[in-house]
C-alpha cells in the first residue's frame, strides 16, 4: 500500500492558476448578476419598490460572494484533490482548525446581523404610516378593497352624497385608480377565505382575513405611493394578483392597478366621471341594470360574457333568460330571477352547491343590500341575457315589478324616485345634481 | 502502531462466520420486528409514494405548459395535484426515507442488536401505508385542494371530504413519526456499547438524535392543529371561523410551530448522511466533528422559534421582526456545516462514486436554497416574493437540492450494505447528470418568475411568463424521466449488481464490520468500534479496515441465491 | 459439564443484562413520551390563550364563569389519587402486594371520581358560554383530557387485574407494568393540572 500518511492538504501551482482565473469570473460573475437586477424585477412604481430593490440588491452582493465561494472552493476541491485512477491512498488525517471554525461561526454571525439591521430599516421606513393618505380634492377619503373568491372589488366612500341623501360610493370593480404621489392607505377585507393582496410592481402585500362580521370584521391595512417611471406613458397599468391559494379559480384573481399622471387625470378620467354616473343612472331599466349589478360582487362567482365575468363557484348566467322560465314549475320567468338573487337558497341549480349570500333590503352585509328598484333593474337587465328570451320583454315595465310584489309583496318605484314631472333634460342636468351633492357633503363636514 | 491484531469484538473469524443470505422478498411483506427489514420496508413504500408524488409534479408542469387550464378539468383538480403532491412527497416520502435509513442504517452504526423497542418500530411503520391509502382515498370522494398547508376556512368551510381524510392520514403520520422518533432517541442514548461513547458517534446517528428530538417536542402540535381542524370540519366547532369568535391565525401559528421544524426534520439527516459520505469518498476526517455534531443541536433549537416568517404577509406587523432576526441567525449553524464539509474534502483523496457526486451536488444545490434562505428571512423583501415561485424554488432547493440529494447519495452508500450487492456506477453517474441537470434548469428560473409576479399554486398564469414555463416544464420532464434511471438501476443491481462484500468503501464505522446484508443480529457477537469514526490516514486506521476486510472476505463470496 | 454450566452462568448474565437494558428503555421511552405528548396539551393552551384575544375580556361579557366548587374538588380527587398511586407503587416494592391492591383500587375510584366530575362540566356547559369561545374550548380541553383519562384509568384497570392474579412482585423488572401505568396516571395528572389552572384560574 501506498499510503503517505499524515502529508498536509498541498496544493499545486495548477491549482492557484485555477482559484486566481476562477476569483477574477467571480468578481466578473457578481457585478453581471447585478446587471441582471432590473430584468428580474417587475416595474419599479412604487417609493417602497426603490428600497426593497436597493435591499435586494446587497442581499444579492452578499449572497453572490457566498455563492461563488462555496461553489469555488467545490470546484476547486474536485479539480485538484480527485484520487487518480490508480491511487487507492487515503487524505491526510486532519480533525479540524479550531481558529478556522470560530472564523466561520463569527463572520456569517456578523453579516446576518448587518443583514438584519438594515432589513429592519427599510421595512421600518416602508411600512410607517403616512399623512394625507388617498387624498383626493383635498379630503382624504377611505378606499376599501374587497376580496371574494375569485375576484377584486375597490369601493371608494366619496363622502359625497346623493339627492336623495345616500352616500356616493364608487364600484371600481377589479381596479384601484390611483395617481402619481398619493399616498394609498387600503383597507382590506374578505368575503370568504383568506386572500393576499399583491401588486408586484408596488412590492407590497398583504393578506386578508376573515373576520367576525358582527365585529365589523378583520381589516387589514396596506400602504404604497405610486411614483412616476420615466418612458412610461400614463394613465399605465400594473397587475395585482391574489398570492394566497383561495379555491379553484385563485389564478384568475387578478386586477390592475391604474395609476394617472396627477390627480388632475385621476379626477377627470376616473373620479369625477364615477360620480356622474352614479348621480345619473340611465332611466331605462336594462341600461340602469347592466351597470347597477356591476356594483355587487356577482362576478366573483359567475360567469358572464357580455361584462367579461369569470367567476366559477356558481351557474354561469349566460343565457339565463332561455332556461329561467322553465326552472322552477309555476314560476314566470321574471319570478324566478328576482327569487333566485334576494331568496339565493329557494332554488338550488343542480351541480352547484348553494354559497350565494342573501340579497335584500334589508340584509346585514351593506355591500349585499339591495332596493326592489335595484332588483328590478337588474332583472330587466338579465331578461336580455339570451336568445329568445322567457320573460315577457314587450311588457317588462309592469310584469318585473308584478313578480316582484307576487313574490316578496313589495311594491317598485318604476321611476326610481324620480317623479313624473322630471324631464330627461332635468336628469341630465348634472351640474345642478353635482352641486346639490356637494352642498350637501360642505353641510356634513360643516 | 504495527500491529495487525485489531479489536473488532470478540470470536470473528473467518470460521465461525456464516454465509448470511438475503432475505426472501417475503419477509418484506409481513409484520417484522428486525430493523433491517423494517427500513427496507420503509424505504421501498417511501419510493412508491415517491414515484406517485413525482407523477403529480409531472401532472402539474404539463399544466402550466399554457398560460390557461387545459390539461386539467378544473382549477380545483388542479389544486389537488399541488396538494397531493406537497402532502405525499413531505410526509409519505422524505419523512419516512429517513426513518428508513435510520432504522436500517443507525443501530449498526451504534453498534446495537436492534432498535430499543422492536414491537412499536414494526407499528410506527405499518401506520404508514393505511395514511397512505386513506390520503389518496380522497380521490374516490373529493380530494384535498387546500394546499399542503390547509389554510382554513378553504380547508374547513370550502373544502369537500377529501380533506378530512387527509386531516386523518396526516394524524395517522404524525403518530406514527412520534413513535418512531421515540425509538431512536432511545436507541441511540441506550443501546450503544460501553465502548461506544457520545463523542465517538457517527454524525448521522447525531443528526438522527437531533431530528428525533425535533420530532417529539414538535409533531405533537401537528396533531392538536388536525384535531381542531377535524372537529371544526365534522362537529361544527368554530376555531377557525370568525364568525363563531374563532380565528384563521390560530391554525397558522400551531401548524407552524411544527411545520417549520419539520424542515429540519426533512434535511438534518441528510447533513447527517452527507458528512458521512463526504468524509469516507474522500479518504479523510470530517472537519471540525464535535461542531458539525453540535450545530445540529443548535439548528433543532433554533428551529422552533422561526416559525412565524412563514405568516410574514399574515400577522401583525409588530410581531414580524422578532421572526426575522430568529431566521437569519438559523443560517449560522447552516453555515458551520456547509463550511465544515468543505474542510472535509479540501486536501483529500475523493473518489467519484455515484454516491460522492450526490453528495456534492447537494453542497452545490443546498447552498443556493441557504442565499435565498436569507433573503426571505428579510422582511421587505419577503414581503414582495411571499407565496410567489421564488419561495417554491427555494424549498425545492432545500428539500430537492438537500433531502432528496442526500436520500440519493445514502441510497448509492447504503445499498451494497442493504442488499449486498453493489448499484452500477455508470448508471449512477447518468442518473447525477440527468438529475442535477434538469433540477438546476427545473428550479432555478422560477426564482426569476416568482420575482417577475407569477404567484405559487395557480393553474392560469400570466402569459408574459409562458417561455419562462415551458423551460421549467421541460426540464422537469428531465427531471422526472432520471427517476426511471435510479429505478432500473436498483431493480437491476438487486439482482446482476456485483457482490459487495462488507466493506466496499474502506469505512471505519461499524456499520460495515458486519456482513452485507447483515446477520439477524447484526453482529456475531459485540463489536468494538474504532476510537475515531471518521480517522483516515493513519495505519491504525488502514489495519482496522484490513482486519474487517480478514475477517469478512477473503473466503469464498456467500453463493446469490435467486431469491 | 463445566462448559455448560458456564454456559448458562453466562446466558443468566446476559439475560439480566439484557433485563436491565429492557427497563432502562422502557423508562427512557416513558419520559420522552411523556414530555412530547405533553406539548399536544400546550398546544391546546395555546388555542386558548390566542382565542381570548378576540375578546374584548375574558370569559366574554354575558358569559358567567366557570363554577369552581365542583372541578376543585375533582383536581383534589385527581391529585390524591396520584398521590395513592406513588404510594401504592412504593409498598408494591417493599413487598406488600394487598397493600398495593388497595392503595391502586382508591385511586382507581377516586380517578373515576374526577372523571364523572369532568363529564358532569362537560355536559352543562351554558349555552351563553358554547356561544362563545370560553364554552368551545372548555370543551374542547376536558374533552381531549378525558379520551387520554379514559384510556389510561382502563390500563390501571388492567394492571389491578393483572396484580389480583399476582402478576407483579417487588422487583422492578418485571412490575414494568404497574411502573408504566403509574407514570401515564403522572402524566394524566399533571396535564390536568396545566388545565385546570389555565380554565378556571387564568383570566
Amino acid at each position: 500500500m501506498a499510503n503517505n500518511f499524515g502529508n498536509r492538504p498541498s496544493i499545486s501551482p495548477t491549482t492557484i492558476v485555477v482559484a486566481a482565473v476562477y476569483l477574477l469570473v467571480s468578481v466578473v460573475g457578481i457585478n453581471w448578476f447585478t446587471t441582471f437586477i432590473p430584468g428580474i424585477f417587475p416595474p419599479q412604481a412604487s417609493a417602497e419598490s426603490k428600497s426593497v430593490d436597493e435591499l435586494f440588491f446587497i442581499l444579492m452582493i452578499v449572497g453572490g460572494i457566498v455563492f461563488f465561494l462555496i461553489q469555488g472552493m467545490l470546484l476547486i476541491s474536485v479539480i485538484a484533490f480527485r484520487a487518480r485512477r490508480d491511487d487507492t491512498s487515503d487524505g491526510p488525517t486532519y480533525h479540524g482548525n479550531v481558529v478556522l471554525e470560530i472564523v466561520w461561526t463569527v463572520i456569517p454571525a456578523l453579516v446576518v446581523v448587518f443583514l438584519a439591521v438594515i432589513s429592519f430599516n427599510v421595512w421600518s421606513q416602508n411600512s410607517a404610516p403616512k399623512a394625507n393618505v388617498n387624498m383626493v380634492n383635498g379630503a382624504s377619503i377611505p378606499i376599501n378593497v374587497i376580496g371574494a373568491r375569485y375576484a377584486w372589488t375597490h369601493t371608494y366612500e366619496t363622502g359625497r352624497l346623493t339627492p336623495n341623501g345616500d352616500p356616493i360610493i364608487i364600484n371600481s370593480g377589479a381596479n384601484l385608480h390611483t395617481y402619481i404621489g398619493q399616498n394609498v392607505d387600503l383597507s382590506l377585507q374578505t368575503q370568504d377565505v383568506i386572500h393576499s393582496y399583491w401588486v408586484p410592481a408596488m412590492r407590497v402585500k398583504q393578506d386578508l382575513l376573515p373576520g367576525d362580521p358582527r365585529q365589523g370584521g378583520r381589516p387589514t391595512e396596506l400602504r404604497f405611493t405610486p411614483v412616476r417611471i420615466e418612458g412610461v406613458a400614463y394613465p399605465a397599468e400594473y397587475p395585482i394578483v391574489c398570492a394566497e391559494l383561495c379555491g379553484d379559480g385563485h389564478g384568475r384573481m387578478r386586477g390592475a392597478v391604474i395609476v394617472y399622471e396627477d390627480e388632475g387625470q385621476f379626477l377627470e378620467q376616473f373620479f369625477e366621471p364615477a360620480i356622474h354616473a352614479i348621480l345619473n343612472p340611465p332611466a331605462d331599466p336594462v341600461l340602469r341594470g347592466e351597470v347597477e349589478i356591476q356594483n355587487y360582487i356577482c362576478n366573483s362567482c359567475h360567469v358572464l360574457d357580455s361584462l367579461g365575468w369569470t367567476g366559477l363557484t356558481g351557474p354561469p348566467l349566460n343565457g339565463i333568460a332561455d332556461r329561467a322560465g322553465e326552472r322552477v314549475p309555476g314560476q314566470s320567468a321574471e319570478e324566478y330571477i328576482a327569487n333566485s338573487i334576494w331568496d339565493s337558497g329557494a332554488f338550488r341549480v343542480p351541480g352547484y352547491d348553494q354559497q350565494m349570500a342573501a340579497f335584500g333590503p334589508e340584509v346585514i352585509d351593506p355591500l349585499n343590500v339591495m332596493t326592489p328598484e335595484q332588483l328590478y333593474s337588474i332583472v330587466a337587465y338579465l331578461c336580455t341575457i339570451g336568445e329568445q328570451s322567457d320573460c315577457d320583454m314587450e311588457n317588462s315595465v309592469t310584469a318585473i315589478p308584478d313578480a316582484i310584489k307576487t313574490v316578496f309583496g313589495m311594491e317598485v318605484d318604476i321611476t326610481f324616485g324620480m317623479d313624473g314631472a322630471a324631464t330627461d333634460d332635468e336628469i341630465s342636468d348634472t351640474g345642478a345634481v353635482e352641486e346639490a351633492a356637494e352642498s350637501n357633503t360642505d353641510n356634513d363636514s360643516a | 502502531m504495527a500491529t495487525i491484531a485489531v479489536p473488532l469484538g470478540g470470536g470473528q473469524t473467518t470460521q465461525e462466520i456464516e454465509a448470511v443470505k438475503r432475505p426472501a422478498l417475503s419477509e418484506y411483506l409481513r409484520w417484522s420486528v428486525d430493523h433491517k427489514i423494517i427500513g427496507v420496508q420503509y424505504g421501498v413504500t417511501s419510493l412508491l409514494f415517491f414515484i406517485i408524488g413525482g407523477a403529480l409534479a409531472m401532472g402539474i408542469r404539463l399544466e402550466l405548459w399554457t398560460p390557461e387550464l387545459d390539461f386539467m378539468v378544473s382549477g380545483a383538480a388542479y389544486n389537488s395535484l399541488f396538494t397531493m403532491h406537497g402532502t405525499i412527497m413531505i410526509f409519505l416520502f422524505i419523512i419516512p426515507m429517513w426513518a428508513a435509513y435510520g432504522n436500517f442504517v443507525v443501530p449498526l452504526q451504534l453498534g446495537a442488536k436492534d432498535m430499543a423497542f422492536p414491537w412499536l418500530n414494526a407499528f410506527a411503520f405499518w401506520l404508514i401505508p393505511p395514511a397512505g391509502v386513506v390520503m389518496l382515498l380522497g380521490y374516490f370522494v373529493s380530494p384535498a385542494e387546500a394546499g399542503w398547508t390547509s389554510y382554513p376556512p378553504l380547508s374547513t368551510l370550502f373544502s369537500g371530504d377529501g380533506q378530512t381524510l387527509w386531516a386523518l392520514g396526516a394524524h395517522l403520520l404524525g403518530l406514527s413519526s412520534i413513535l418512531g422518533s421515540i425509538n431512536f432517541i432511545v436507541t441511540i442514548l441506550n443501546m450503544r456499547p460501553p465502548e461506544m461513547t457520545i463523542w465517538r458517534m457517527p454524525l448521522l446517528c447525531w443528526a438522527v438524535l437531533a431530528t428525533s428530538i425535533i420530532a417529539v417536542m414538535a409533531t405533537p402540535f401537528l396533531a392538536g392543529a388536525l384535531t381542531l381542524l377535524l372537529l371544526d370540519r365534522m362537529t361544527g366547532t368554530t376555531f377557525f371561523d370568525a364568525s363563531g369568535g374563532g380565528d384563521v391565525l390560530l391554525w397558522q401559528n400551531i401548524f407552524w410551530f411544527y411545520s417549520h421544524p419539520a424542515v429540519y426534520i426533512m434535511v438534518l439527516p441528510g447533513m447527517g448522511v452527507l458528512s458521512e459520505v463526504l468524509s469516507i469518498h474522500s479518504r479523510k476526517p470530517v472537519f471540525g466533528y464535535r461542531m458539525v455534531g453540535l450545530s445540529s443541536m443548535a439548528i433543532a433549537i433554533v428551529g422552533f422559534t422561526v416559525w412565524a416568517h412563514h405568516m410574514f404577509t399574515s400577522l401583525q406587523p409588530e410581531l414580524r421582526i422578532p421572526f426575522m432576526i430568529t431566521t437569519m441567525i438559523i443560517a449560522v449553524p447552516t453555515g458551520i456545516k456547509m463550511f465544515s464539509w468543505l474542510g472535509t474534502i479540501w486536501g483529500g483523496k475523493i473518489r467519484f462514486t455515484s454516491a460522492m457526486l450526490f453528495g456534492l451536488g447537494f453542497m452545490s444545490m443546498f447552498v443556493i436554497g441557504g442565499i435565498t434562505g436569507v433573503m426571505l428571512a428579510a422582511l421587505p423583501f419577503d414581503i414582495h416574493v411571499h407565496d410567489t415561485y421564488f419561495v417554491v424554488s427555494h424549498f425545492h432547493f432545500v428539500l430537492f437540492g438537500g433531502s432528496v440529494f442526500a436520500i440519493y447519495a445514502a441510497l448509492y452508500h447504503w445499498f451494497p450494505k442493504i442488499t449486498g450487492r453493489m448499484m452500477d456506477e455508470t448508471l449512477g453517474r447518468i442518473h447525477f447528470v440527468f438529475t442535477y441537470l434538469g433540477f438546476l434548469i427545473t428550479f432555478f428560473p422560477m426564482h426569476i418568475v416568482g420575482m417577475l409576479g407569477m404567484p405559487r399554486r395557480v393553474a392560469v398564469y400570466d402569459p408574459a411568463f409562458t417561455d419562462f414555463n415551458r423551460l421549467i416544464s421541460f426540464a422537469a420532464f428531465v427531471l422526472g424521466f432520471s427517476t426511471f434511471i435510479v429505478l432500473y438501476n436498483i431493480v437491476r443491481s438487486y439482482f446482476h449488481g456485483p457482490i459487495a462484500g462488507a466493506n466496499p468503501w474502506r469505512a471505519l464505522t461499524l456499520e460495515w464490520a458486519t456482513t452485507s446484508p447483515p446477520p439477524p443480529t447484526n453482529f456475531h457477537d459485540d463489536p468494538i468500534p474504532y476510537e475515531d469514526p471518521y480517522g483516515y490516514g493513519t495505519k491504525a486506521a488502514s489495519a482496522y479496515i484490513e482486519a474487517i476486510d480478514m475477517a469478512f472476505d477473503r473466503r469464498e463470496p456467500a453463493p446469490s441465491g435467486a431469491d | 459439564m463445566t462448559t455448560y454450566i458456564e454456559r448458562t452462568e453466562k446466558q443468566k448474565i446476559s439475560d439480566q443484562r439484557a433485563a436491565a437494558i429492557r427497563l432502562k428503555n422502557n423508562r427512557l421511552g416513558m419520559n420522552i413520551f411523556q414530555v412530547s405528548w405533553i406539548m399536544a396539551f400546550i398546544a391546546l393552551i395555546v388555542v386558548n390563550w390566542q382565542l381570548r384575544f378576540n375578546y374584548s375580556q375574558w370569559p366574554p361579557a354575558g358569559v358567567p364563569p366557570f363554577d369552581l366548587i365542583l372541578p376543585s374538588v375533582a383536581t383534589l380527587a385527581l391529585l390524591i389519587s396520584s398521590v395513592l398511586v406513588v404510594q401504592a407503587l412504593k409498598v408494591l416494592r417493599r413487598g406488600f402486594p394487598m397493600a398495593f391492591l388497595v392503595k391502586w383500587r382508591l385511586a382507581i375510584g377516586l380517578g373515576a371520581l374526577f372523571m364523572a366530575i369532568i363529564v358532569y362540566e362537560f355536559l352543562n356547559v351554558s349555552d351563553a358560554a358554547m356561544a362563545t369561545q370560553y364554552g368551545n374550548t372548555f370543551r374542547l380541553m376536558t374533552g381531549f383530557h378525558f379520551v387520554h383519562a379514559l384510556a389510561i384509568l382502563a390500563i390501571m384497570c388492567r394492571v389491578y387485574q393483572g396484580a389480583k392474579l399476582g402478576k407483579y412482585s417487588g422487583d422492578e423488572h418485571d412490575s414494568w407494568a404497574v411502573e408504566g401505568a403509574a407514570k401515564l396516571w403522572y402524566f394524566v395528572t399533571f396535564a390536568w393540572m396545566l388545565f385546570y389552572l389555565v380554565l378556571y384560574w387564568i383570566r
